[in-house]
């Protein structure tokens, strides 16, 4: 097996694991801290596929950011174990568990067909093949030209979000009393 | 067995991962009660189809796929933000982040 090989093995089936953890865990602190691991593992695979600016920012991003959130909450409300972790709804977990499991197979089915088709145009374009400096100065100047709007929009987005979210929190129900 | 599959990382082999961490985020959409594990299934989804965006670009060999991975983060931090604040308002109210609790969220 090859160096480039058994790292991506090592990934997926680490990023797997946590990933299923994630939902099988009962205790949310445990869910959130190997989701946090998810997230470090993608951030590697994003190495292995020479996206090294988007591989920081994910690491800062999510596990960084996101997952201090996350904690930081769970750690506010005092949570107990779940008793009752998985829904009860009208169709039983069994039914939703196989539905999902169609679903995956019709999408790896999809996938497996349609990239016949691609690969033959494919090929490793040294575009993307040079070294991170290069891809990140690219990445500049695409960000703040043809998709310039959208990088705006993004800005308000935020914005709106922070009033937002403190205004939800602070109204009734939040963690003060007015 | 083939060998082949093993050895030759492909573009294939990325987008099997990613379909196999969506269906996982999308189970625990599906099956979970808890407010907070319900939105850190949907951070999974929203991974999954970053690796998708990255592999794609990297194989096609054109970096948009990157700046489209820059928008979906920004949405899901936005997201994660006031799908927090609801579950604070949830958990003020209920004492517990119980999915059930939001059909009271009429005005």
């Amino acid at each position: 097996m090859t160096a480039d090989a058994f790292l991506f093995w090592f990934l997926a089936i680490v990023t797997l694991v946590s990933g299923l953890s994630v939902i099988l865990l009962s205790n949310p602190i445990y869910s959130s801290l190997c989701l946090a691991m998810t997230m470090v593992g993608i951030s590697a695979l994003f190495v292995t596929l020479n996206a090294y600016f988007i591989a920081g920012v994910q690491l800062i991003v999510y596990a960084g950011a996101v997952m201090v959130l996350f904690v930081m909450v769970i750690m506010l409300f005092d949570l107990k174990k779940d008793l009752q972790a998985f829904t009860k709804g009208k169709f039983s977990g069994a039914v939703k568990i196989a539905s999902v499991g169609l679903l995956a197979g019709l999408v790896v089915g999809a996938i497996a067909m349609s990239v016949g088709l691609l690969t033959e145009k494919t090929t490793d374009n040294p575009v993307t093949a040079g070294t991170g400096m290069e891809t990140t100065k690219q990445l500049g100047q695409i960000l703040f030209s043809k998709y310039i709007f959208g990088f705006e929009a993004l800005g308000v987005l935020l914005l709106v979000i922070a009033v937002g979210a403190v205004a939800l929190a602070r109204s009734k129900g939040g963690t003060h009393e007015h | 067995m083939n060998t082949d599959f093993i050895n030759n990382i492909g573009l294939t082999h990325y987008l099997v991962l990613a379909a196999l961490l969506f269906m996982m985020g999308m189970a625990g959409v599906l099956l979970r009660r808890n407010v907070i594990v319900l939105l850190m299934s949907v951070e999974l989804m929203l991974n999954s189809v970053n690796l998708t965006f990255i592999a794609f670009s990297k194989y096609l060999g054109i970096l948009d796929g990157h700046i489209m991975v820059f928008f979906v983060m920004t949405i899901a931090a936005a997201e994660a933000a006031v799908g927090l604040a609801l579950a604070v308002s949830i958990f003020k109210r209920f004492n517990e982040v119980n999915i059930r609790f939001f059909e009271h969220l009429k005005g």
